[in-house]
């Protein structure tokens, strides 16, 4: 945190090398949860340089006393991600969402069962899938809490929203997120 | 106080993240026992949970930063570094091919000078293929001239030595039995004369042992040399 912040002032001084860490440092936690709330690598790609870029224009705005800066980025990104998914709102709607999922397989399909990392990868993509079948405000609360590790209060912080709200939507995410799995023949945990 | 269904599933987060306080612990899992509704969503959710956390974050696209600090810094030169400019050596470092590097080494350090090339004053002359041939090929001849010598000279040697040898050491032939040269020979049959050492054992038997020979012999095998 105040490695951040020794980069950000460098980076407010004009240091170029300093906004290169900051960029590398936090590129793949940007990008990750663009690619978990898209579900799509394109998309998340080109959402991820639009966050860092609007960080970099508004760099100048954070103040270190309000929070940790990751917690600052990922309000940023959070309030893009919000913008992208109202412009593709109706797309959304009307596209049917089983066009796009691809072929899952299922837990009873399975002859043998494959190690862990190709069965963690295997329930990434599936996660991805039932990620989208779940509200917005359910997924951004469940990806905030469980796969980008925000705690309570910063999530709070990123959806501004009361606290009771934030673990109402967390626990509503996670239910339905498990039943979205379980529809899909997987079994989590 | 027992709680409901819809109790258990607004606290249901809470308590996977193990936020509840132990009584309220307590009273969610005494009714999951016994509620076949929320027991399996307990179990999922608890189990969905775990399995969140063990999914590692995905790479982020090789040219993402790039592209970000394209768009940000705008093009930018690409800057001299050890790593982009020398990473390729990295391959250099296999085990293997620094094990096949140092036999080379080896090889060429016992080759090159047996082809004429010398180390300590080196030239490029030297590492011409012809003048490699041509070393090679006389030093190879040389190598054989002196292997020539050498048995030659231990030729020499063996005779003296034989010379020296007292003749009681050699098994002498009975008086009475012919010499196996004058036995009559059988017919169809070559002819040929008996063993080689017996023969010479038995030539050297007649001449008698004499310093003055030795004296001879022994100045005309030093005198043998090559070109």
């Amino acid at each position: 945190m105040e490695q951040d912040a020794q980069l950000i002032q460098q980076c407010l001084r004009g240091d170029g090398s300093a906004w290169e860490r900051l960029v590398s440092q936090h590129a793949r936690r940007i990008y990750n949860l663009c690619y978990r709330f898209t579900g799509n690598s394109a998309e998340a790609e080109d959402l991820s340089q639009e966050v860092f870029l609007k960080i970099y224009r508004t760099l100048d705005s954070y103040r270190a006393g309000q929070g940790a800066f990751t917690t600052w980025m990922t309000s940023v990104a959070r309030n893009l991600l919000i913008d992208h998914y109202r412009k593709r709102r109706y797309d959304r709607i009307t596209d049917s969402l089983e066009d796009a999922m691809p072929v899952v397989e299922s837990k009873e399909s399975s002859a043998r069962p494959p190690d862990r990392h190709a069965m963690l990868g295997e329930l990434s993509r599936q996660v991805q899938v039932a990620l989208q079948r779940i509200s917005p405000d359910l997924r951004e609360a469940v990806i905030l809490r469980d796969l980008q590790g925000l705690d309570y209060r910063e999530i709070q912080k990123v959806l501004q929203t009361p606290e009771g709200t934030v673990k109402s939507r967390i626990n509503r995410g996670r239910i339905e997120l498990a039943k979205a799995l379980s529809e899909m023949g997987v079994r989590a945990g | 106080m027992r709680w409901t269904c819809e109790q258990v599933e607004a606290k249901l987060g809470e308590y996977v993240d193990g936020l509840l306080a132990p009584p309220e612990r307590a009273e969610l899992e005494a009714h999951a026992r016994v509620c076949a509704r929320c027991a399996p969503m307990l179990s999922s959710v608890a189990g969905l949970v775990r399995s969140l956390h063990d999914i590692e974050p995905l790479e982020a696209p090789p040219l993402l930063v790039t592209h970000i600090l394209d768009r940000t810094l705008g093009p930018r030169r690409a800057r001299w570094s050890w790593g982009g400019n020398f990473g390729w050596f990295g391959w250099l470092l296999q085990p293997k091919l620094a094990y096949g590097a140092a036999c080379v080494a080896v090889a060429l350090a016992v080759v090159l000078p047996a082809m004429g090339f010398s180390w300590r004053a080196p030239r490029l002359g030297d590492l011409n293929p012809l003048n490699l041939y041509r070393t090679a090929d006389r030093r190879t001849h040389l190598l054989y001239a002196r292997g020539s010598k050498f048995v030659s000279d231990l030729r020499v040697v063996y005779e003296i030595q034989t010379r020296l040898r007292p003749e009681t050491a050699i098994p002498a032939e009975p008086e009475s039995a012919p010499p196996e040269r004058f036995k009559p020979r059988e017919p169809g049959s070559s002819g040929t004369p008996g063993p080689g050492p017996a023969r010479q054992q038995n030539r050297v038997n007649q001449v008698p042992p004499s310093p003055v020979v030795i004296a001879v012999v022994l100045p005309g095998a030093g005198e043998r040399s090559l070109p």
